[in-house]
């Protein structure tokens, strides 16, 4: 059943399709933000009692008074501080490290270089890093020595006494490059490697990861083609932008165990690899929880925890090291670089039908910052973008080269791909003739459609998603002037999947405590947590509290991948209801009834025919002892769900055709989304998506040359700031389909996606100027407007 | 950070005796916004800091002897904010609103930011196209540089090391319009791509321009000053050609390096557009 | 943090309210001297250039950089850091705003953020968007995209809410 609904919002007429699928009363709740430019429209059911509800993140008092924790943070009796020296060199032999001044200066307690530590490499999967380089440097900001000292000042004075003797090697910055016959080998151990899947060898140089992924038959498809066309573009690096650098505090205690505060958000893996990078086992590393400043996929690494277990275990101190913003932008995990080549067969009568795609990332001098198995980048799997396409296969390489090493940043690898997608579905329109709207609506993935992966799709809204961010722009309506132009773009982004571990247990106080190894990152998730649980009960949202301990867990996936959510919203969901089972057979015992007539009502719990009732704290305090009234459970979660969330955007910008630049004049986005547990979350997970997409297209830019990166600080290397915002307008489509608790849906790595195909379309509007070659700067623009640039036509 | 010695003395004498016995080993700090990034960066290790933060009288906005006075430690934000830098100069006002954030700009001073001559900044390009001159003092006496004159490379300037910046003057009147524009095409908080500022008097009677100055920033190694643009401009009435030939010559004067703001190409070339962009502004508010 | 060789300096100063005499090297940052030396960690540090706004106090009721000030600038001074916002376990409004309207997400940036819209709404009560936005320039927020940030400041005051 689909519903078509009008409603007025000061003065402006706006349309939506909103389908109902809960026969329940239908709220529109038009929420007015930031001016009259933020239309959010609802529908949900009424059935929910603290699902839907914008409740206050539960961590909030803590952050708003500068009472949280985060790694930086922490102090302990007798705490050093740890400073790294970093080679300046991109592929260097290391003849020799003198260290002996350094050691002799006051206040320094010690220097360690690869001699002193056990000869491991450590990272996410593939353990290809060394924690000091050995024999070689491999990029211009890899640790090389380690000093520790009373202050950070007398460490950094200690590193600029240090020696050290490179002998310079070959190096090589473009992938294209490091896959040629004679291009320096930078692992040539790599197949020897812990965790490095053979799955995906490649016989090209340089080459770690090839993957494939394959659908139908290429070569049938482009026979079936009438036209083929081919494009390339190349994307550039971002760093993910945290305003939290990485911290690492380890304490090495009497007993050997090692205490762990890290910037990570994966702490129970964390344990793990710390343990296989220091050569301990698990059980010795003891991770305490703390707040995390921005991860945006980029903090699941170790970074400099090996480091300052081994200052701390030479000298007998807690050790932290802090990263600076440079270090950061020099040797931090940024997104990986891409090239993208697209070879697209349509028929005739504007129909895709086939796609090849090759993608080369540029991986910089190790992989070990992946953290998926194959030790690729998930997001190339996407370049078919929104439209089924029967026959595709996709072939994504990640090549080591002499530069930064790159990560995981939100949407990893959407964003390089979804901007060839829909920058080349509009080359193909324009090239047929075809309408840019229908041509892409012609070939929209439908229900049952197979992805590039295999995985074939369900409930499938694209259309409907795509139809509302129309409605919701100025798509087709006159331009306001000569240089406006607008863009489309629209993408999907899976639902995570991945391990789960809980402990959910009824407290003699009445309360119900949630014990999560996962961090909130500063997504909500813990609020989630404590909807999900109280809404399953129900319970008042003050009955249940939320509490991070890693140290209990010994494995766990961690917060990312758009799955929180859904595989740990529905662990705690399920154990919710386990743990009811448990507290209506106490009830039962203390009633003198039957379980099946135990009644919960009004936070009390009472029996058929029975006159006494029972708090949660008296259900707690009867059943102590007797019945299990904690319960802990892991999960592994590997089913992907059929059903995906899609995104659209709309967006016009104005170019300025004496410079170059680009104002974007209005941003609609538009969502294809379940039940929304927490709407500031949700709302603010869109959001900031769409301003780091703004960043991304158009903002930043980890400039290298020859390995070099020379936007070194926050001063060069720009974040857009709340002047840089434009109007937006945020659509959600809204059915109660979702995979998730209560039929709710991803949405952390949504809205990033299509913004920077969407500016790039709409600059193309606007003065003609495509852009194959990213970011989008002014300067590229400018230089296509007088004819004078190769990578723009 | 490097170790170093902090005098805080309370008068200029103190002051310019220090600098005169330290000499190269002394530094000079007042709002610290620049100089401790610097001295972060180990760029700078002086085994002395002298700080002007505790002189008397040292800051403020006043008028004396037909000229506009500066004080060397008035800050940014007092001069942004000063109603009568907004009535009498605006074009000052408007360029130090544009600096950095207002948390620079609430330490960052006029006299530091001078003698800091990093090309990239604002003010000092809008302070030269406003005739500003610099007093300094030594322990030999005081003397005033015309800013034309003061700055004379990357981070350079007349300045000996035994001096210090104490006034900035700026004549009055100045020339009736002015206009500072700066280009940051890529987000609002930035260093100029260039920045220019243009001021301009116009013969109410014939419509001619009387007199004006150009100067541009960010595009070579100090804030250019373009003669030759000022006297295509003079004696004669805005056109779209005279504005072209004007940013024309402001492009042969500069000599920019590429960064993360644009090519050096590109920057020339933005040049000669802002360039005709202030004059044009400028002259409006001349007229008005 | 400290070091023999250094010279040391004593300097007084209040923050938060409580006078202190603390004796510290010249070249110890502000920043540093607070989290470090006084344990008020509610100061972040992100960039250290000054650029994003995470060490942001006030400095005699200015908004400064903490990151770019000598803990001697302090010398006789009156500082105010994010936990001298709130009064004992009464919140100012504004800190309630930020979070019944998503102000923040990781909380990084908050105390800065706090400390600006703060500091704003003691100076403009009803600030328009544009004001909001030429004031809160310097702060930088990855997570919320600063919609949120704006709705937070528009409805939040700087008077201390209902204990």
């Amino acid at each position: 059943m689909v519903t078509r609904w009008k409603l007025q919002v000061r003065g402006l007429l706006w349309m939506t399709r909103l389908p109902i699928v809960c026969v329940c009363r239908v709220f529109l709740i038009p929420q007015v933000l930031a001016k009259s430019v933020r239309y959010v429209y609802i529908v949900r059911p009424m059935s929910y009692t603290v699902i839907g509800k914008p409740l206050r993140h539960l961590e909030g008092r803590a952050k708003v008074t500068g009472k949280a924790i985060f790694t930086a943070d922490v102090a302990l009796p007798g705490m050093i501080w740890g400073k790294a020296l970093r080679s300046p060199l991109p592929h260097a032999q290391i003849v020799s490290v003198d260290t002996r001044e350094a050691e002799q200066m006051s206040g320094v307690l010690a220097v360690l270089t690869a001699q002193d530590l056990p000869d491991v490499l450590t990272g996410r999967v593939v353990y290809d890093t060394p924690v000091l380089a050995r024999d070689r440097v491999r990029f211009i900001g890899e640790k090389v020595a380690v000093v520790a000292a009373e202050d950070p000042d007398i460490a950094e004075s200690a590193l600029s006494l240090i020696e050290v003797e490179y002998e310079e090697l070959p190096a090589v910055f473009d992938p294209k490059e490091a896959m040629k016959a004679h291009a320096p080998l930078l692992h040539p151990d790599y197949k020897s490697y812990l965790h490095a899947p053979e799955k995906f060898f490649s016989d090209i140089p340089n080459v770690h990861s090839h993957v494939t992924w394959e659908v139908g038959n290429l070569e049938e498809g482009f026979a079936q083609a009438d036209r083929v066309f081919d494009h390339t573009f190349t994307t550039h690096s971002q760093h993910q932008g945290f305003i939290e650098p990485h911290a690492s505090v380890v304490s090495v205690d009497s007993d050997g165990r090692a205490h762990l505060w890290i910037t990570n958000k994966m702490p129970v893996r964390a344990q793990k690899l710390l343990a296989d990078a220091v050569g301990i086992p698990q059980e010795q590393v003891v991770v305490h929880p703390v707040f995390i400043g921005g991860d945006f996929g980029g903090k699941g690494s170790l970074m400099d925890s090996p480091l300052c277990y081994h200052l701390s275990k030479r000298t007998g101190r807690p050790v932290k090291m802090v990263m600076t913003y440079t270090e950061e932008l020099m040797a931090g995990n940024p997104r990986h670089p891409a090239t993208i080549s697209l070879r697209t067969g349509v028929t005739q009568d504007g129909q895709v039908v086939a796609r090849q795609a090759k993608v080369v990332f540029g991986s910089g001098a190790y992989a070990g910052f992946k953290p998926v198995p194959f030790v690729n980048i998930p997001g190339a799997n996407q370049a078919a973008g929104v439209y089924g396409t029967p026959h595709v296969r996709i072939d994504a390489y990640s090549v080591y080269t002499n530069c930064v090493p790159g990560g995981h940043v939100r949407a990893p690898g959407d964003l390089q791909v979804n901007f060839a997608v829909e920058s080349s579905m509009e080359l193909i329109a324009e090239a047929l003739g075809d309408d840019l709207l229908e041509f892409r609506k012609r070939n929209l993935l439908k229900d049952g459609d197979l992805l590039p992966d295999g995985h074939r799709l369900e409930h499938v809204r694209v259309d409907e998603t795509l139809e509302a961010a129309i409605e919701s722009s100025n798509w087709g309506k006159p331009k306001t002037g000569p240089h406006v132009g607008r863009g489309i773009s629209a993408s999907y982004r899976h639902i995570g999947t991945g391990e789960a571990n809980g402990q959910i247990s009824l407290e003699p106080d009445g309360t119900v405590k949630v014990i999560t190894p996962v961090p909130d990152t500063g997504t909500g998730a813990h609020t989630v947590f404590q909807q999900v649980v109280a809404e399953t009960w129900p319970l008042p949202i003050q009955k249940v509290r939320v509490e991070a301990k890693p140290e209990l867990f010994e494995t766990d996936s961690g917060a990312g991948g758009s799955r929180v959510t859904y595989v740990v919203g529905q662990l705690f969901k399920e154990m919710t209801e386990e743990l009811k089972e448990s507290v209506s057979h106490v009830v039962a015992e203390a009633l003198d009834c039957q379980v099946g007539d135990v009644v919960f009502e009004d936070g009390q719990y009472t029996a058929k025919g029975v006159e006494r009732s029972m708090t949660l704290a008296q259900v707690a305090k009867f059943g102590l002892g007797k019945t299990e009234l904690s319960i802990r459970k892991t999960q592994v979660n590997r089913d992907k769900p059929q059903v995906t969330t899609f995104t659209a955007q709309v967006i016009e910008v104005e170019v300025d055709p004496d410079t170059g630049q680009v104002q974007i004049l209005d941003l609609v986005t538009a969502h294809d989304v379940g039940t929304i547990i927490n709407p500031i979350g949700h709302q603010g997970q869109i959001d900031g998506g769409v301003i780091q997409g703004i960043g991304f297209a158009m903002i930043e830019e980890v400039a290298m040359e020859d390995g070099q990166v020379s936007t070194l600080h926050l001063g060069d290397y720009k974040l857009p700031n709340i002047k840089d915002i434009p109007p937006l307008k945020t659509v959600l489509v809204q059915e109660e389909i979702g995979p998730a608790p209560f039929h709710s849906k991803a949405i952390g790595e949504s809205s990033i996606t299509p913004v920077v195909g969407a500016i790039a379309n709409a600059v193309y509007d606007a003065v003609g100027v495509r852009i194959y070659d990213l970011p989008i700067t002014a300067e590229k623009i400018y230089w296509a407007l007088k004819g004078q640039n190769a990578n723009v036509e | 950070m490097h170790n170093f010695v902090y005098r805080e003395p309370e008068t200029l004498e103190e002051v310019l005796a220090l600098l005169s016995e330290l000499g190269e080993d002394a530094k000079i700090i007042a709002g610290g916004t620049a100089l401790i990034i610097m001295l972060k960066q180990r760029l700078l290790m002086p085994s002395h800091i002298i700080s002007l933060r505790k002189l008397q009288d040292a800051d403020g906005i006043d008028f004396s002897e037909e000229t506009f006075q500066l004080g060397t430690l008035t800050t940014h934000r007092a001069i942004e904010t000063s109603p009568l830098v907004r009535e009498q100069i605006p074009v000052l006002s408007e360029t130090y609103a544009q600096v950095a954030t207002l948390r620079v700009r609430n330490m960052a001073t006029v006299g530091g930011s001078l003698a800091h001559a990093d090309p990239n900044q604002d003010p000092p390009v809008t302070l030269m196209a406003l005739d500003a001159r610099v007093r300094l003092a030594s322990i030999d006496g005081s003397r005033e540089v015309p800013l034309d004159q003061f700055f004379t490379d990357y981070y350079e300037t007349v300045m000996r090391p035994d001096e210090v910046v104490t006034r900035v003057l700026i004549p009055v009147p100045v020339l009736q319009g002015g206009a500072y524009v700066k280009f940051l095409p890529r987000t609002s908080e930035d260093y100029a791509t260039v920045g220019v500022a243009a001021t301009v008097s116009i013969d109410p009677k014939s419509g001619e321009c009387q007199d004006c100055r150009i100067v541009l920033g960010g595009v070579g190694p100090i804030p250019l000053r373009d003669q030759g643009g000022e006297a295509l401009l003079k004696g004669q009435k805005l056109t779209t050609e005279l504005l072209r030939e004007v940013g024309d010559s402001a492009e042969r004067l500069t000599d920019p390096v590429s960064d993360s703001r644009g090519s050096a190409e590109y920057k020339r070339a933005m040049a000669a557009i802002f360039v005709s962009r202030a004059v044009s502004q400028a002259w409006e508010r001349a007229l008005s | 943090m400290s070091s023999n060789k250094e010279i040391m300096q004593t300097i007084q100063l209040r923050v938060n309210g409580d006078e202190h005499s603390i004796e510290v090297p010249p070249r110890r940052l502000l920043i540093d001297c607070l989290r470090y030396d006084l344990g008020l960690t509610g100061t972040k540090e992100g960039c250290s250039v000054g650029v994003c706004g995470a060490c942001t106090v006030l400095m005699d009721g200015q908004l400064i950089s903490s990151c770019l000030a000598l803990a001697v600038f302090a010398n006789g001074r009156d500082i105010v850091t994010i936990e001298g916002v709130a009064r004992g376990e009464q919140l100012r409004k504004i800190q309630n705003s930020f979070m019944d309207n998503g102000g923040f997400q990781c909380g990084i940036c908050t105390p800065g953020m706090v400390i600006s819209a703060k500091a704003l709404l003691d100076e403009n009560p009803n600030p328009s968007e544009d004001e909001i936005k030429e004031w809160m320039m310097g702060n930088l927020c990855r997570c919320t995209g600063y919609y949120q940030i704006i709705k937070s400041i528009q409805e939040g005051t700087a008077e201390l809410a209902d204990a």
